[in-house]
C-alpha cells in the first residue's frame, strides 16, 4: 500500500474506517507508559515448558470463573473467548472457544494504548470495557473486557476476555436487527472506556452501561463475572512473575510467539507460492431484498509470508451484511488457529507477524461507520468458511501438512422463538441447534457427523429435555439429514432437522437469522471435486392434523408425513412468523462440504451410508453411481458401468471458455513432480513447467494459469445437489453449481458455487519460482 | 467377624486388604497383592486373598469363614474398555433415537485432553454404542409437566421389541423423554419385554439415573445394560468361588456413588460400579480426614498416583464433593459419583522431546511394555524411570524387593534425550521430574479453582504406587503446608483399604421441575417415597431398619441462571417455612461458592432435583485403632544413598518406614521406605509419623 504511516493511521483511526495499528503505532503511545520488556535472552526448556502450562491453566481457569460467576445461559454455552497478551497486546493465548470472538482484544488494547496513554491513562487495578465494532469488537454483542498487568510499576501483559450479552438496546430485543439499515439501529456502541479506575468500578460509568439493556440485572451479573474473569487472571500472572521472576515469564511468553511464529513459518514454507482465493455471497441485505451480495478474499503466499486481501467484495450497502475488520481478521487467525496452530494450543499470535493484511474499506468484509454491523456476526462463519477452503487447498500441496485439512463446515442457521407461555412469562431465546452441523470432509477420511462447528470445538447443544423446560414447545425430532453433507470421495459430515410445536404456549413467533447463502444456496464448500453441502430451510406447515396422529398414539418421524393447509419455508432474514396449536416448524442445519470425486468413493463405504440412512436414494445412483444388488450389498459390475456411464457423460461437457493451453509457457524447473491438489500435479514436460492431471498426465494449464483452463465444466441448477431447496425461491440472481472434469480421465477435480454471471473462478494461480 | 476384607481389582494389581480385628495389638492390617487375570477376574480375586491371607499367617479357609467380604470390581469398566458387551438394543421416544449419535455436540469434548480438542481434523467421534439398526422408535409422548401427550402405542412397541429380540440382543435399554417426570411408559415397556422374554437384561432410564436431560440419561442406562450380562456372570462365578474357599457371607460391592450396595443391587445396576476404585480412595481419605486428621486438617485433596492417571479428589471439611455426571471416554453420563477427575499423569508417563522443548506425558507406557528399569521391553523413558535415576527408588527394595531396578539402562536412555538440551541423564531426570509435579500441581490447581476453592485451605494426601514419591513436591508447589501419606505403606493398596471403610450407601433420587414459591405438598410427596425406597433397598442389603441414618439433598438453581447447586436439607414434614429455610440454605451455598451478589434472585428459583441418602455402618472400622495398631522403634536411619536433585547430589538418609517412631520427628533430606511405598522428603522439610500416618511438614515460605 502506498500510504504512509501517518496516512495510515489518519484514515484506520476507528472513526469510519474500523481501528488499526498503523506500522508506528508503538511510538504513540503516551510516555508515561513505561513498558515492561526485560526479557531473559534464552529460557531454560524446563522453566518454558512448567511457564507455559501454568499460563495455559490460568487461561482456561479465567473462562471457568466467568461461567461459574455468570450463570448465564449465554455464556454456559461457550459463547465467549479469553486470552493472555504481552505489553503490547500480541496473543499469547487464545481459548478453545468461539475462535473469532476475541479477536478484538489486540486491537482494542493497541487503541488505548494509542490513545488513552496519558489520559485517561492506563494504572494498575484499571479494567478497559469496549464494544465498538470499528475498534476492539466483532459485533456489539460481544462486548471486551481487559486489564493491564503492572509489574513494579511498569506495564508487563494484559489479559481479556469477550463474551456475548443478553441484550444491549437496538430496535430489536436481543441485539441481531436484521431489519437495521445502519448502526443507529443496532445495539448502543461504546468505544473504549474505563470502567474500573485502580481497583474501583466507576459506578457513573456502569450506570451508564447498564441503562442501555432491556435486562441490565441480568447484564450486571456478566458484567461482574467478565471482570472477576479479567481480575483473576491478572491476580495470578502477576503472581506467576513472583516465583519465576518477570523476565522468565516475559521470556517464555516471547517463546510461545517465537515458536507459534516458526512452526507457522515452516509450514508455510512447505507451500508453493502462489495466489488462492475464494468468492462467497451473502443473500438479503434487508429482509425481502431478493438480492445475494458478493465477497472476495484472496490470499498470496510468498515465502513464508501471506497477503490477504478482499479485492472484489461488494460495497457496503443499507442492511446487515457487513462485518467490521476485526471480525473479518479474527476469522482469518480463527481459522489459521485451529488448521495449522493446533500444536500451541490456540497461541496464535506469533502467526500474525507473518500476515500483511490489505483489506479495501467501505466493503462488505470491512464495513464503514456507520453501517450496521451486529445482525450481521453470522456472516463471520461464512467468512470462517472462505478461510478454511482457501487455507485447505493450500495445505493439500504439502503432503506434511495435508491431513490437517478439514472442509468448511455448514453456515449457521439461527432461528429464534419469541412469545409468552400459559404462565404469561416472556421468553425470547435462539434455538442453537446449528451448534451440531456437520464438520468438512478431510484429506483421509469423512467429516463427522452432527461434530459441531470446526471454528468452535467446545460449542454444544443442549439437551431437548432442559429446552422444553425453559421454552413452551415439544420437540417433535431432532434427527440426523440424509445428505446434508456435501458428497464426495470423502463425504462432509452430515447435519440434523429439529422440529417443534408449540406446547402450552399462550404465543410464539419464529425470527431467522442466517449466515451467507444458508437457507437459499449451499453450505459448506466442497474441495477438488467435491460437492458443496446443500442450503438448509426454516419450513412451517400450518393447520396440521398433529392432534389427530396423537390422538391415535402415533408420532410423525417427519413434518411431510403430515396433512397440513399450508406449506411455508421462510427467508434467511425474517422478521416474525407466528407459531399456532397444531402449527409445526423445522429448521434444518446442514453439514460440512465433501471431498474429491463422489464416483472415486468406495462402493461399500456407500452402500453402508444408504443402509444408516446417511444418503438418500438419488445421492446414491445419480451422485456417487452406486448400483446394490437385492441383498442391499454392491452389485460391483452394474456399479462399474454406471460410474463409466458417468464418465461417458462427463465426456460430452464443453471446454472452459478460457483458452489456458496457450498462455505463455513457464520454463522447466528441473524439479520432481508434486501435487498441488488432490488430482493436480506440477510436473516438467516438454521444457515447460505444466500444470496435469495426477490421475492420467493430460495437461491442464502452464504452471501459472488456473488449471480449470484446461478443464470440461458444466453448469448446473443449484438443485441438482441432493436435498438441495431452489434459490430462486428467495433471490432473484440465479445461482448455479459449476463441476470440473480432467479431458483425460473424466475425474471430477473442481466444483463450485457461483451467480450466474461470474466468470470462472481461478481457484489457485501458482507463482512460478522466478517470479 | 474377625477380618474384614476389603478387594479392588485393578487394571494390573489386584489388591487385597485384610484387616484382623482379634490381634493383640489392636486392629492389624496386611495386603496381599496378585496379578489382575482378565477375563476371569475371580481367579485373581481368589490369589489375593491367598497371599493376605498368608501375611496374616492363616489359612484362606480359616479365615474366610470368619471375614466380611467387601469387593471394588472393574469388570464393568473393563468390559467397556474391551468392547467385551452385551449386545443391547435400544427403545427411545420417535424422533429421539438418534440422539445418542449426536452426542450433544462439542460437548462430547469436554473432558478431552487440550491437544485433542486443539487438532479439529483429528478429531472423530467414538464407534456408538449401540448400532443403529438397534435403536428402536416407539411412539409416546411425556412432557415436561409429566403429562401424557401421546399415549403408548403398545401394539407397535410389541412390534418394536421383538424385531430387536429377533436380531439377537442379549440386553435392552429403555430410555424415553422426560421419563423422569412420568415413568409410567418406561414401566410398562419393561413388562412388555418381560412378556416376550422373561430373562432379559433390561434397564429403564427413570431407575438407572432420574435426572433431566435426556442425552446422559440414556447413555447411563445403556451401559448399564451393556454391562449387566458380563457383571451378572462375574458375581456368579466369584461367588461359586468363594463359596468354595469356606466364604459364606454375602458380598457387599462398592459404588462410585461412594458407599456399598449388596451382589443383587450391583447386578441390576451395575453402572455403580464404574470408577467406584479411585471412589474408594477418595472415601477413606475423608474417613481418616475425619476420625484422625493427621496434618490437622480435614480439608483435603488426594492425588492417587498410578501408572498412568492421576486422580484427583475433593474432601472440604471432612466431606468428599460429589458430581451428577462421569464419562466413559467421549460419553458423558448420569450417576450420582464422588467427583474424582483423572489426568494423563503418572508414573508410566514418557518423558520426550517435542518442539525443541522438554515434555511429560500424556502418552504412557502403562504396566506394560512399562518404565525402562522394570526390564519388560520399555524403550521409551518414563516418570518411574527418572524417579530411579534420581536414587529416590532403591533399585534392590522395590515393591520390597520383588522387582530389581535397572537403573543404568534408564539413565542411558535419559542422558540420549536429554543431550539435545545439554544435560545428562540425572539432570534429564530432574527436568523432567520438575515438569511432572508441575503438571500434577496445575491439574490439583485447576481441579479446585473449578470447584470454586483455594488450594492453600487444603492439604494433599498421596496414595498409589507414586504418591510417596510426588506428595510432597506437589503440595509445595500448591502452596500448601503439609503433605500426607494416609497410612504409609497401606498408601499402596489404599483403595482396598477404602472399600474396608465405606459405608453402606443407597442415594435415589427425583428429578422435579419446579418453579417458586415452592408448593410443600409435592415435595413432601417426594421425600416419603424416595425415604420408602432408600430404606426398603437397605434393609434388602442386610441392614437392620433402625441403623439406617437418612439424609436429604435438593438442587436448586436461580430462574435465570444456569448453575444447579447441591445442598443438604432438614428431612421431616416440609411446610412454608421449610420451604424458606431450603431457599435460605441455596442462597447462602451459592454466595460461598459463586461470590457475593452472583445470584439473581428477582426472577425467582427453580427447584431440579431431591435426593434422599441412607447410610449404615457396615465393619465401623475405628481408624484411630490401626494408626495405633504397631508403633516402631527405630530413629535412626537405616543407611544412606546419594540423591540428585536441581541443587547436586545430596547424601540422603533413609529410613525404614515401619520402625519409626509416632511422633518422631525426621529433619529431611529423608526417604521413608515400606515395603509398597517410598516417601520423598525433600531438604526444607521435616517428617514424622501421625497416628499411623506420614506426615510431611513442608514449612512453606510465606510469599507467593
Amino acid at each position: 500500500m502506498a500510504t504512509t504511516a501517518t496516512d495510515f493511521e489518519k484514515q484506520w483511526n476507528g472513526r469510519v474506517q474500523s481501528y488499526r495499528p498503523g506500522p508506528g503505532w508503538k511510538r504513540r503511545i503516551a510516555p508515561g507508559v513505561t513498558m515492561h520488556t526485560e526479557a531473559l535472552d534464552a529460557i531454560d526448556p524446563v522453566d518454558f515448558e512448567v511457564i507455559r502450562q501454568k499460563l495455559w491453566t490460568i487461561n482456561i481457569a479465567h473462562g471457568d470463573t466467568i461461567t461459574r460467576i455468570s450463570g448465564s445461559p449465554v455464556l454456559a454455552t461457550l459463547d465467549f473467548n479469553m486470552s493472555i497478551l504481552t505489553e503490547d497486546a500480541e496473543v499469547v493465548l487464545n481459548a478453545p472457544y468461539v475462535q473469532f470472538l476475541n479477536a478484538g482484544a489486540p486491537l482494542g488494547i493497541r487503541y488505548i494504548l494509542e490513545n488513552y496513554g496519558d489520559r485517561p491513562g492506563i494504572d494498575d487495578g484499571d479494567i478497559y470495557c469496549c464494544n465498538d465494532p470499528w475498534i476492539a469488537a466483532c459485533h456489539q454483542m460481544d462486548v471486551m473486557f481487559a486489564a493491564p498487568v503492572f509489574i513494579d510499576g511498569k506495564l508487563f501483559g494484559w489479559v481479556a476476555n469477550a463474551g456475548h450479552q443478553y441484550d444491549l438496546g437496538g430496535i430489536v430485543p436481543g441485539g441481531w436487527p436484521q431489519n437495521a439499515e445502519d448502526v443507529y439501529s443496532d445495539p448502543v456502541v461504546l468505544p473504549p472506556f474505563k470502567l474500573v479506575a485502580k481497583g474501583e468500578m466507576r459506578k457513573d460509568l456502569e450506570a451508564l452501561y447498564l441503562r442501555q439493556s432491556r435486562l441490565p440485572d441480568m447484564v450486571a451479573l456478566d458484567l461482574r463475572a467478565q471482570i472477576a474473569g479479567v481480575v483473576f487472571a491478572r491476580d495470578q500472572v502477576r503472581e506467576l512473575c513472583t516465583r519465576f521472576g518477570a523476565a522468565t515469564v516475559k521470556a517464555a511468553m516471547r517463546a510461545m510467539l517465537d515458536q507459534a511464529q516458526a512452526n507457522f513459518r515452516r509450514k508455510l514454507a512447505l507451500i508453493p507460492d502462489g495466489v488462492w482465493s475464494e468468492t462467497r455471497y451473502v443473500d438479503e441485505p434487508l429482509p425481502g431484498i431478493r438480492n445475494a451480495q458478493r465477497t472476495q478474499l484472496t490470499v498470496t503466499k510468498r515465502g513464508d509470508r501471506l497477503k490477504i486481501d478482499n479485492a472484489g467484495t461488494d460495497a457496503q450497502t443499507l442492511g446487515t451484511n457487513g462485518i467490521p475488520y476485526c471480525t473479518w481478521s479474527g476469522s482469518i487467525t480463527g481459522i489459521i488457529s485451529i488448521s495449522m496452530l493446533f500444536e500451541q494450543l490456540f497461541a496464535y499470535g506469533g502467526s500474525e507477524r507473518q500476515i500483511d493484511y490489505d483489506p479495501t474499506p467501505g466493503t462488505l468484509t470491512c464495513v464503514n461507520h456507520p453501517g450496521a454491523t451486529s445482525g450481521g456476526i453470522l456472516h463471520a462463519v461464512t467468512m470462517m468458511n472462505a478461510v478454511q477452503a482457501i487455507l485447505s487447498r493450500m495445505m493439500a500441496t504439502a503432503p506434511e501438512i495435508k491431513g490437517d485439512l478439514v472442509a468448511p463446515t455448514a453456515d449457521f442457521a439461527l432461528p429464534v422463538l419469541v412469545g409468552t407461555n400459559d404462565r404469561d412469562q416472556f421468553f425470547g431465546q435462539a434455538i442453537l441447534d446449528s451448534f451440531a452441523c456437520g464438520s468438512g470432509a478431510r484429506s483421509f477420511g469423512d467429516g463427522v457427523d452432527t461434530s459441531g462447528p470446526t471454528y468452535s470445538p467446545l460449542s454444544m447443544i443442549l439437551n431437548v429435555e432442559q429446552l422444553e423446560q425453559w421454552y413452551p414447545m415439544v420437540y417433535l425430532y431432532r434427527k440426523d439429514d440424509a445428505d446434508s453433507g456435501g458428497a464426495g470421495k470423502w463425504r462432509g459430515g452430515n447435519g440434523l432437522r429439529t422440529a417443534i410445536t408449540p406446547y402450552r404456549a399462550r404465543s410464539m413467533s419464529i425470527v431467522t437469522n442466517t449466515g451467507g447463502q444458508g437457507a437459499t444456496t449451499q453450505n459448506g464448500q466442497g474441495l477438488f471435486g467435491g460437492l458443496p453441502s446443500p442450503a438448509g430451510h426454516y419450513r412451517i406447515r400450518r393447520g396440521t392434523d398433529l392432534t389427530a396422529w396423537f390422538g391415535r398414539g402415533a408420532l410423525p418421524g417427519d413434518i411431510a408425513d403430515l396433512d397440513a393447509d399450508e406449506t411455508i419455508n421462510l427467508s434467511g432474514k425474517s422478521n416474525g412468523t407466528d407459531l399456532g396449536t397444531g402449527d409445526v416448524f423445522e429448521v434444518r442445519i446442514g453439514g460440512g462440504g465433501g471431498y474429491g470425486d463422489p464416483i472415486e468413493r468406495d462402493a461399500p463405504l456407500v452402500a453402508r451410508d444408504f443402509g444408516l440412512g446417511a444418503i438418500s436414494a438419488a445421492a446414491l445412483g445419480d451422485v456417487y453411481g452406486v448400483v446394490l444388488d437385492e441383498h442391499g450389498g454392491v452389485d460391483a459390475a452394474a456399479t462399474d458401468a454406471r460410474r463409466q456411464a458417468m464418465r461417458d457423460a462427463r465426456a460430452r461437457w464443453p471446454h472452459t471458455p478460457w483458452d489456458g493451453h496457450n498462455g505463455a509457457p513457464v520454463p522447466a524447473t528441473g524439479e520432481a513432480p508434486r501435487l498441488v491438489h488432490e488430482y493436480v500435479q506440477a510436473a516438467d514436460r516438454g521444457g515447460e513447467r505444466v500444470l496435469e492431471c495426477a490421475n492420467c498426465g493430460e495437461r491442464l494449464s502452464a504452471y501459472d494459469q488456473s488449471f480449470k483452463t484446461g478443464t470440461l465444466y458444466v453448469e448446473e441448477k443449484v438443485t441438482a445437489l441432493p436435498g438441495a431447496p431452489d434459490p430462486a425461491q428467495f433471490l432473484d440472481d440465479a445461482m448455479v453449481l459449476r463441476r470440473y472434469c480432467c479431458p483425460g480421465c473424466k475425474t471430477q477435480i473442481a466444483a463450485e458455487i457461483a451467480r450466474g454471471d461470474e466468470g470462472i473462478f481461478p481457484e489457485m494461480r501458482l507463482i512460478p519460482p522466478e517470479g | 467377624m474377625r477380618y474384614i476384607v476389603g478387594v479392588d481389582i485393578g487394571g494390573t494389581f489386584t489388591d487385597c486388604v485384610v484387616l484382623d480385628r482379634a490381634a493383640a495389638s489392636g486392629v492389624v492390617v496386611r495386603i496381599g497383592k496378585a496379578l489382575s487375570t482378565p477375563p476371569d477376574f475371580q481367579t485373581g480375586f481368589v490369589d489375593a486373598l491367598g497371599a493376605a491371607a498368608d501375611m496374616h499367617g492363616a489359612a484362606l479357609p480359616d479365615m474366610l469363614g470368619d471375614a466380611r467380604i467387601y469387593h471394588g470390581c472393574t469388570v464393568g469398566t473393563n468390559a467397556l474398555v474391551e468392547n467385551k458387551v452385551a449386545r443391547v438394543g435400544l427403545l427411545a421416544t420417535r424422533g429421539h433415537t438418534d440422539t445418542i449419535f449426536h452426542m450433544r455436540a462439542g460437548a462430547r469434548l469436554k473432558w478431552m485432553p487440550s491437544h485433542y480438542i486443539a487438532h479439529v481434523a483429528r478429531q472423530t467421534k467414538p464407534a456408538p454404542l449401540v448400532p443403529k439398526h438397534l435403536c428402536a422408535a416407539i411412539d409416546e409422548r411425556i412432557t415436561f409437566d409429566g403429562a401424557v401427550l401421546v399415549e403408548l402405542n403398545e401394539d407397535q412397541a410389541r412390534a418394536a421389541i421383538r424385531r430387536l429380540i429377533d436380531e439377537g440382543v442379549d440386553a435392552i435399554a429403555i430410555s424415553l423423554v422426560w421419563s423422569t417426570a412420568n415413568p409410567a411408559h418406561e414401566q410398562r415397556l419393561r413388562e412388555l419385554v418381560r412378556e416376550v422374554a422373561p430373562a432379559m437384561f433390561v434397564s429403564i432410564s427413570s431407575e438407572v439415573s432420574a435426572r433431566t436431560g435426556e442425552y446422559e440419561r440414556t447413555i447411563a442406562t445403556i451401559v448399564n445394560s451393556l454391562i449387566g450380562p458380563p457383571m451378572r456372570s462375574y458375581l456368579d462365578a466369584l461367588g461359586g468361588d468363594l463359596a468354595a474357599h469356606g466364604y459364606r457371607g454375602d458380598l457387599q460391592i462398592m459404588s462410585c456413588t461412594g458407599g456399598l450396595i449388596d451382589a443383587d443391587h450391583a447386578a441390576a445396576l451395575p453402572v455403580l460400579t464404574i470408577g467406584s476404585g479411585p471412589v474408594a480412595g477418595l472415601i477413606g481419605a475423608a474417613n481418616l480426614a475425619r476420625a484422625a486428621q493427621p496434618g490437622g486438617t480435614s480439608n483435603v485433596v488426594t492425588a492417587d498416583i498410578g501408572g498412568t492417571t492421576l486422580d484427583i479428589g475433593t474432601i472440604y471439611q471432612a466431606r468428599p464433593l460429589r458430581r451428577p455426571t462421569a464419562s466413559h471416554g467421549q460419553y458423558e453420563y448420569f450417576v450420582p459419583t464422588l467427583d474424582v477427575r483423572s489426568v494423563g499423569s503418572g508414573g508410566g508417563s514418557i518423558i520426550r522431546a517435542a518442539e525443541g522443548v522438554l515434555k511429560v506425558g500424556p502418552e504412557s507406557a502403562g504396566a506394560r511394555p512399562g518404565p525402562i528399569c522394570f526390564g519388560r521391553g520399555g524403550r521409551e523413558p518414563t516418570v518411574t524411570d527418572a524417579a530411579a535415576v534420581l536414587g529416590y527408588l532403591d533399585p534392590d527394595y522395590f515393591f520390597g524387593g520383588r522387582l530389581k531396578l535397572d537403573r543404568d539402562a534408564a539413565e542411558r536412555a535419559l542422558a540420549a534425550l536429554g543431550a539435545q538440551f545439554g544435560m545428562d541423564g540425572r539432570q534429564t531426570a530432574a527436568a523432567a521430574m520438575r515438569i511432572v509435579n508441575s503438571q500434577m500441581a496445575d491439574a490439583i490447581w485447576l481441579t479446585l479453582t473449578q470447584q470454586g476453592y483455594d488450594p492453600r485451605d487444603f492439604i494433599l494426601y498421596g496414595f498409589g504406587g507414586g504418591g510417596g514419591v510426588h506428595a510432597a513436591a506437589i503440595a509445595r508447589e500448591l502452596g500448601m503446608a503439609k503433605a500426607v501419606i494416609p497410612l504409609s505403606d497401606l498408601a499402596a493398596g489404599w483403595s482396598a483399604f477404602g472399600i474396608t471403610a465405606s459405608d453402606a450407601l443407597i442415594a435415589l433420587s427425583d428429578a422435579v421441575s419446579m418453579a417458586s414459591p415452592f408448593d410443600a405438598a409435592p415435595i413432601n410427596a417426594h421425600w416419603r417415597s424416595l425415604e420408602q425406597r432408600v430404606t426398603d433397598r437397605l434393609v434388602a442389603q442386610g441392614v437392620p431398619a433402625d441403623a439406617i441414618r437418612l439424609s436429604h439433598h435438593a438442587e436448586l438453581r436461580y430462574a435465570l441462571q444456569v448453575n444447579q447447586v447441591p445442598i443438604e436439607v432438614e428431612g421431616g414434614v416440609y411446610d412454608a417455612a421449610a420451604v424458606a429455610r431450603m431457599v435460605t440454605t441455596f442462597e447462602r451455598e451459592y454466595e460461598r461458592l459463586y461470590g457475593k451478589g452472583a445470584g439473581y434472585a428477582a426472577a425467582g428459583f427453580q427447584l431440579t432435583s431431591l435426593e434422599v441418602r441412607g447410610t449404615a455402618a457396615l465393619a465401623d472400622v475405628d481408624m484411630a485403632a490401626i494408626g495405633a495398631g504397631e508403633a516402631g522403634d527405630a530413629a535412626t536411619p537405616k543407611g544412606h544413598r546419594e540423591v540428585h536433585g536441581r541443587s547436586g547430589t545430596v547424601l540422603t538418609a533413609i529410613y525404614d518406614g515401619a520402625r519409626l517412631p509416632p511422633g518422631h520427628g525426621v529433619a529431611g533430606p529423608a526417604i521413608l521406605e515400606f515395603p509398597d511405598t517410598t516417601v520423598v522428603v525433600d531438604e526444607r522439610s521435616s517428617v514424622g509419623i501421625v497416628a499411623g500416618s506420614v506426615v510431611i511438614d513442608l514449612n512453606p515460605i510465606k510469599d507467593a
